[in-house]
């Protein structure tokens, strides 16, 4: 199934064009890309030390699961990226996205609607929640519209868990119907076609948000993330415009949502807590908010220290002097000091993009940050 | 008080204090008709503790506009510390004499918050300092990572399991008022954060360093410019802040003679909700708004709604900052600062 | 610039290299001499000697350390047993665990991707786990559509094994073909048993309920509420506290004007238990009853984090249920080697993982002779899914019905007695009783079950 993508040895000859018409030809650039990383991983996880840690099916498992975490950095990368509106709750989008598909096509519902097209309706769905808390609270200044989304992304899975009759509660909803494509079932055994839909999935989210970077939708969004009061009188409509980047953020979580469901055929509401969100927040951070694949490749990295390479600290330290330490015990704390380390050493994350750089630049010329838009510091008794 | 305020504060908090204690105080008669003698009492001593995790928070956010998500971790360490220096003492039940009880207990005070001091300054120091003029998110996300390490060496040390506290304190010494049975311990911690209210609003309002922690607050550049060392004010910052979480933890440990590795980080989630309720930066407000959560915790249970309670917690906070975008005593300063 | 971000991929890419060396199998610890055999990638057999894996799937992590650690050495003394006996059937049982706590919390994505690794794995011959009963609703599709047998020492959520839960859309790939056993008893027998307990025995019929909002305590103690109902008792109020809570004085403050007399609670030591307990005496309902599941009967007042070292002198008139025979032969030894190999008392689990592995050590003995290789994963799972083969295991005599169920229905009452184990306190034997069938018939009574949606319909 890896015939479709183009082999990567003619690619690599051809790297230097393929960059030089990228500037122009951004959608094409990004396919090609894409058609090279998905072509490439699964061969990568064939090459030592890949291959001692998992079998190449179990990779491609995985890395179809990290893909809808690249999925969620993108969207949230949208909101916090661009548009510069700090988000602490976008699991709850995931949360939706993924319950669409389990009222869609389940045995619980009854229903059984193709995932291509559920994909759209989790989308929408997640869109028309961002919409709906979106509207009250996106007057709030920074950190206020933080916590709010915090509280969002609480009550979201909450109500998941205590609405009993309605979600079937902490067990979940299991027996989620898989995807199929013309007469091809999807099967969990298989993660391949997993694996090349995320691919495709992530592929348009990258065009998209690009072709969206570059609108006049997306200058408005940087021009609010840089000083609001000046975007509105130039003439931004910052509250369709804020609206509309937590819409598409939302939507893009949709879509992650819908697909975790159908590759688990399962959804509790256990899977979408804070945890995720502070994840997901950590991917966008570290990958170089506002940079699309700086923040993919972040949320790429992450995904994999988090569910594989901690995971397999103790089989591939055995033998070793440390093999008395019991790793899997230390997750946290090896997670948390690679968090602070990466962070201290490369604060603008690993792939800052090329205007938030200029802009450091600049602040630093001039001593000092310059003023937050959700600047409200201050301490009263 | 009211000289050294900034003259950017609104008139209506100038005129303020009557008002406000005019305001709390209909608040608690109607509480206290809601939910009851004996629930008021739960309400309070729940609120309390809320409410000193929250004043850390909210000097945090004031001074650096950093959520500190380990701060609800401090606390939790906080409760550790207590119970373990407890354990180390070689104290086991309750202590039947009061003197010694109160030395025993000011003993434990200092030395809890002091250590937990020294934590928060640390944790500023390794993590915070250093990204101070790096991008705003930064610091956040090391905030999550110092959460996730201090877990982890809470679980080390401790272990995954609930670990018990000696309980030096009485659980069944309790007393008879208005038809509730009130215990005394509940009245001591209540007394004990209302004392550590008042002196931290002395410190900041009347203080040298309080006057420091205000201006830097307000304008780093301009404070510098005036002589305000910044670096050793935000460490003190950290120190007051994390000291007050530790309180909390002693607290904690006294009232339910237990502790868990990761349970900072619940409270610290609702400890901070608070300090947003109450309008982050401002101390009063963090303060209030711990107790305004203790009550919906209250309400929630004594009407059978607890399974909602944080549907309802988090509903009430997108309530209050939809009609007051910057809580309910932070500064109102309209759509844009 | 660029050597900044040299040096911050190092920081990232640190954990990976020091993941680069071999194998993904470890040997138990102390596993006598059993050679570190590498069954991951690429390798089958080990050298020298035949062996097979035995996967291990539990949260090892975080919070939920606590409920796999015990769990997970369980199992390893088990395969280190028969490992010092020569093996089984002349096999080395290699043992391969994975954590499928992500962030400290179990994840059912991490449990499905595990069970992908066993399945790719031809040395795997069957699966001790998962422990949390989300997980398993992920895994099971998988490890179904492949045909491994997975034992889950702690699942009690009937959905996950009885088609009027809706089992069968689980296994909807062989829904005639059982890969996943249990010896957990699930929650409508244990809820049930509390129920009769409480009315009968003690004459309560007042209950006030609690629930952990979790899989376990919810279920066990909405099926709690059901048979009080139906006994004739009353609920006075079912109140869900997250375990995050730690205050429950509010809660029985709101209930004591009604005069409960028996309160309940769905859940475990770690989310709740004790403390509710403790708070009780507190408030002054000390000499209310107070009843719970087996994640209360966790051992005496000496160990950390029991229910009644949390509880303290409040544990006293505690009763608890536990989906075991009491009389079980050598559960004395069992403890001693576990106490003598960790240095610790068995947890809750413990036992039950110890019996999952001798499950698949015994299926594996029995079918040794007539299968080798790759036939021998389906033989092992045909023969333990069998309902007509019995097990001698830590949990007594047992066999799996037709959805993979223990058929192992008896359910054994402790109290808290807090003049035992020499002052600390313990769980004392009150009675046992058999409860066979009366869960798996009792469908119509169990809540959830209406909301289970016709499954036999689906696919």
């Amino acid at each position: 199934m890896t015939g479709e993508a183009p082999a990567p040895p003619e690619r690599v000859s051809l790297l230097d064009r393929v960059r030089a018409v990228s500037a122009s030809h951004r959608s094409v650039s990004s396919i090609v890309t894409m058609a090279i990383v998905t072509a490439v991983l699964p061969l990568a996880a064939l090459v030592p030390p890949f291959s001692s840690f998992n079998p190449q099916s179990v990779w491609v498992n995985s890395f179809a699961d990290a893909g809808v975490f690249v999925l969620l950095a993108l969207g949230l990368n949208i909101v916090v990226g661009l548009a510069g509106l700090l988000d602490l709750g976008y699991a709850a989008f995931f949360a939706i996205g993924a319950y669409t598909y389990a009222y869609g096509a389940s045995p619980f519902s009854g229903n059984d609607f193709p995932f291509w097209i559920m994909l759209l309706v989790g989308a929408l769905v997640a869109a028309t929640f961002g919409l709906l808390l979106g509207a009250p609270t996106l007057r709030l200044r920074g950190d206020y519209l933080a916590i709010v989304t915090l509280g969002f992304g609480e009550i979201v899975p909450t109500v998941f868990l205590n609405a009993d009759k309605y979600t079937k509660g902490t067990n979940g909803i299991s027996g989620v119907y898989a995807p199929g494509l013309l007469n091809l079932h999807f099967q969990s055994t298989n993660p391949w076609p997993f694996y090349l839909t995320m691919a495709a999935i992530v592929t348009v989210a990258i065009i998209a948000i690009f072709r969206l970077q570059d609108s006049r939708l997306g200058r408005a969004w940087m021009a609010i993330r840089e000083d609001e009061l000046a975007a509105a009188s130039n003439g931004v409509n910052t509250v369709s415009t804020k609206l509309l980047a937590f819409a598409l953020g939302a939507s893009t979580a949709g879509l992650g949502g819908v697909f975790v469901a159908a590759k688990l055929s399962f959804v509790s509401p256990d899977q979408f807590g804070f945890t995720v969100s502070f994840t997901v927040l950590a991917m966008v951070v570290l990958g170089g908010m506002g940079n699309i694949w700086g923040v993919g490749i972040g949320a790429f990295i992450v995904f994999i220290i988090q569910t594989v390479i901690l995971k397999e600290l103790n089989a591939a330290l055995a033998g070793t002097p440390l093999a008395f330490i019991d790793f899997l015990q230390y997750q946290y704390l090896l997670y948390g000091l690679a968090l602070v380390a990466m962070m201290l050493l490369r604060p603008e994350g690993l792939f800052p993009s090329a205007r938030r750089r200029r802009e450091l630049h600049v602040a630093e010329e001039t001593e000092g940050e310059p003023a937050p838009a959700g600047a409200m510091g201050g301490i009263e008794p | 008080m009211q000289m050294q305020r900034s003259i950017r504060l609104p008139s209506r908090v100038r005129r303020g204090p009557y008002q406000l204690v005019g305001a709390v105080a209909i608040c608690l008669v109607a509480a206290y008709i809601l939910v009851g003698a004996q629930q008021f009492s739960n309400f309070l001593t729940v609120g309390a503790i809320y409410a000193l995790i929250a004043l850390g928070y909210t000097m945090v956010y004031g001074i650096i506009e950093l959520i500190n998500f380990a701060h609800g971790d401090v606390f939790g360490m906080g409760a550790f510390v207590a119970l373990w220096l407890l354990t180390v003492a070689g104290f086991h039940g309750a202590i039947d004499n009061p003197l010694v009880l109160a030395v025993v207990l000011v003993a434990l005070f200092l030395l809890t918050m002091g250590i937990m001091g020294l934590v928060g300054m640390v944790i500023e120091r390794v993590a915070y300092r250093p990204l101070r003029n790096a991008p705003r998110l930064a610091p956040l996300i090391t905030a999550i990572g110092v959460s996730f390490i201090l877990e982890n060496i809470m679980q080390a040390f401790f272990g995954p399991s609930p670990v018990t506290s000696p309980q030096i304190f009485d659980l069944n010494a309790r007393f008879n008022v208005a038809g509730a049975s009130i215990g005394y311990l509940n009245v001591f911690i209540v007394l004990v954060a209302v004392a550590l209210m008042i002196a931290l609003q002395v410190f900041v309002g009347r203080t040298r360093l309080g006057r420091a922690m205000r201006s830097t607050a307000q304008d780093r550049e301009a404070a510098q410019l005036m002589g305000v060392n910044i670096d050793q004010t935000i460490a003190i910052t950290f120190f007051i802040g994390s000291a007050l979480a530790g309180a909390g933890g002693i607290v904690w440990a006294l009232y339910f003679g237990y502790a868990l590795f990761n349970q900072g980080f619940y409270a610290g989630l609702f400890a901070f909700t608070a300090a947003v309720l109450g309008g982050i930066g401002n101390t009063t407000g963090a303060a209030l708004g711990g107790f305004f959560i203790g009550f919906l915790y209250v309400a929630a249970a004594q009407y059978g709604y607890f399974r909602w309670f944080e549907v309802l917690v988090f509903g009430v906070l997108v309530l209050v900052l939809v009609f007051r975008p910057s809580g309910l005593l932070g500064q109102q300063l309209g759509e844009r600062a | 610039m660029q050597s900044r971000t040299i040096t911050a991929l190092a920081a990232a890419v640190v954990l990976t290299a020091g993941a680069c060396s071999s194998s993904a199998t470890t040997a138990p610890a102390g596993g006598s001499s059993a050679p570190a055999a590498s069954t991951g990638a690429g390798s089958s057999t080990a050298v020298g000697g035949k062996s097979v894996t035995i996967g291990v799937d539990l949260p090892l992590s975080g919070g939920e350390f606590a409920n796999g650690d015990p769990t997970k050495k369980g199992i390893e003394l088990a395969v280190n047993q028969a490992n010092q006996k020569g093996g089984v059937a002349g096999y080395k049982i290699v043992l391969s665990i994975k954590d499928d706590a992500v962030n400290g919390v179990h994840n059912p994505q991490q449990g499905a991707t595990n069970i992908q690794g066993f399945v790719a794995d031809p040395t795997v011959i069957g699966v001790v786990g998962p422990f949390n009963s989300n997980v398993g609703a992920a895994e099971i599709p998988v490890s179904n559509r492949a045909g491994l047998l997975q034992c889950s020492p702690a699942n009690t959520n009937p959905g996950l094994t009885k088609p009027q839960y809706g089992a069968l859309s689980i296994r909807s790939a062989y829904p005639n073909r059982i890969n996943y056993i249990r010896v957990a008893t699930t929650d409508d027998i244990q809820g049930l048993a509390g129920a009769e307990f409480a009315y009968n025995d003690l004459g309560k019929r007042r209950a006030y309920v609690v629930d952990d909002t979790e899989t376990y305590g919810k279920g066990l103690a909405d099926v709690f509420v059901t048979q009080f109902k139906a006994l004739g008792g009353t609920v006075i109020k079912q109140d869900g506290a997250p375990s995050s809570t730690t205050d429950y004085t509010p809660l029985l403050t709101a209930v004591q004007g009604q005069n409960p007399d028996v309160v309940y609670f769905g859940g475990v030591t770690a989310t709740g238990g004790g403390l509710l307990r403790k708070q009780m005496a507190q408030v002054g309902m000390g000499n209310i009853a107070f009843g719970g599941g087996d994640g209360i009967v966790d051992g005496p007042g000496n160990v950390q984090g029991s229910f009644i070292k949390v509880a303290g002198s409040a544990a006293a008139n505690s009763f608890g249920t536990v989906a075991a025979t009491h009389d079980i032969p050598n559960a004395s030894a069992f403890s001693d080697a576990y106490k003598a190999a960790y240095g610790a008392a068995p947890g809750a689990y413990s036992a039950s993982a110890y019996a999952c592995t001798q499950v698949i050590l015994q299926s594996l003995q029995a079918v040794a002779g007539s299968a080798s290789g790759s036939g021998l994963r389906e033989a092992v799972r045909a023969y333990a899914t069998d309902s007509s083969h019995s097990f001698t295991t830590q949990l007594g005599t047992i066999s799996f019905d037709q959805n993979g169920d223990t058929t192992q229905h008896i359910i054994s009452f402790y109290k808290t007695d807090m003049s035992a184990a020499g002052g600390v306190g313990d769980w004392v034997f009150v009675r046992q009783q058999d409860f066979g069938g009366a869960g798996s018939s009792g469908a119509s009574a169990a809540p959830g079950a209406s909301s289970a949606a016709s499954p036999a319909a689906s696919q």
